[in-house]
């Protein structure tokens, strides 16, 4: 049971980073140069910017979750399981950050999903 | 084709990176999986980390993997989220080749599978267009990383 919920964090928290980094750097425009200066000045931005940092966080969250589940359960069950969050992601690009999601790159989407579970259960000895 | 260059770039800096990382951590004694006392752990746990730290190799992998990082937060200033993360999936598949060709792991029939399905979702993504969220006008379906 806690290892489930582990994952669910694992999943939510990987996602919900992604979509609150997202949200922050589209907040700060393009990136659109190659002047070291300029690209410094945007970094300083984005470890400033609310929706970035949140983002950061909820990406912690995940990886200490990640970390408990292996102490609970394997990595042959752990790894796998959270290729979901290909689909979960999408899913808050969608509904967060208004992207729309043709069937082309929901079929993508879904093959990556699946190609990473398959990658990511251990071969057997 | 900006997309494209960053996120190549971000992708092989992340399997490099990754790489590093297994090899620098391989060559630190090995993480007792036995589920102990939390004391136990602990101090185990910082064990690893001291060890961690000395670790030339896991220094350029961590360095490699911020290389990713900011190059994919760059790539998600500009594209879709559900266009970037499908996209550096790709970097497992370059994980499979590298701990192949690099580290000389056994890569099981399964594994190689996964690699062509991934190659192919990546495939079907880059074709999907990269830009349709906050979209400025006259941008609608960019062309994709791939193409």
């Amino acid at each position: 049971m806690i290892t489930a919920v582990l994952i669910a964090l694992v999943v939510l928290g990987g996602s919900a980073g992604d979509v609150f980094i997202t949200k922050g750097m589209k907040q700060l425009g393009e990136v659109s140069t190659l002047n070291a200066g300029r690209l410094l000045a945007i970094f300083g931005r984005a470890i400033t910017n609310r929706y970035f940092l949140i983002g950061v966080l909820f990406m912690a969250v995940s990886y200490f979750s990640f970390l408990g589940a292996l102490r609970l359960a394997d990595l042959s069950l752990v790894l796998p399981a959270t290729s979901i969050s290909f689909v979960i992601t999408t899913i808050g690009a969608r509904l967060f950050l208004n992207e729309t999601i043709s069937p082309m790159r929901w079929a993508g989407i879904l093959l990556v999903g699946i190609g990473v579970a398959l990658i990511s259960i251990p071969s057997q000895p | 084709m900006k997309t494209a260059v960053v996120l190549i770039t971000a992708i092989v800096a992340q399997a490099f990176g990754d790489v590093c990382l297994t090899k620098g951590m391989k060559a630190i004694s090995s993480l007792e999986t036995s589920a102990g006392g939390f004391s136990e752990s602990l101090s185990q746990v910082s064990h690893i980390a001291m060890q961690t730290m000395q670790s030339p190799m896991v220094w350029v992998g961590t360095l490699l993997l911020i290389v990713f990082f900011v190059l994919y937060s760059a790539a998600l200033s500009w594209a879709d989220l559900s266009f970037v993360l499908p996209a550096t999936a790709f970097g497992y598949v370059l994980n499979v080749a590298a701990g192949h060709y690099f580290l000389g792991e056994l890569v099981s029939n399964r594994r190689w599978g996964g690699a062509v399905i991934i190659t192919l979702g990546v495939l079907f993504v880059s074709r999907s267009g990269q830009r349709t969220g906050e979209t400025p006008p006259g941008e609608l379906h960019a062309p994709g990383v791939l193409e």
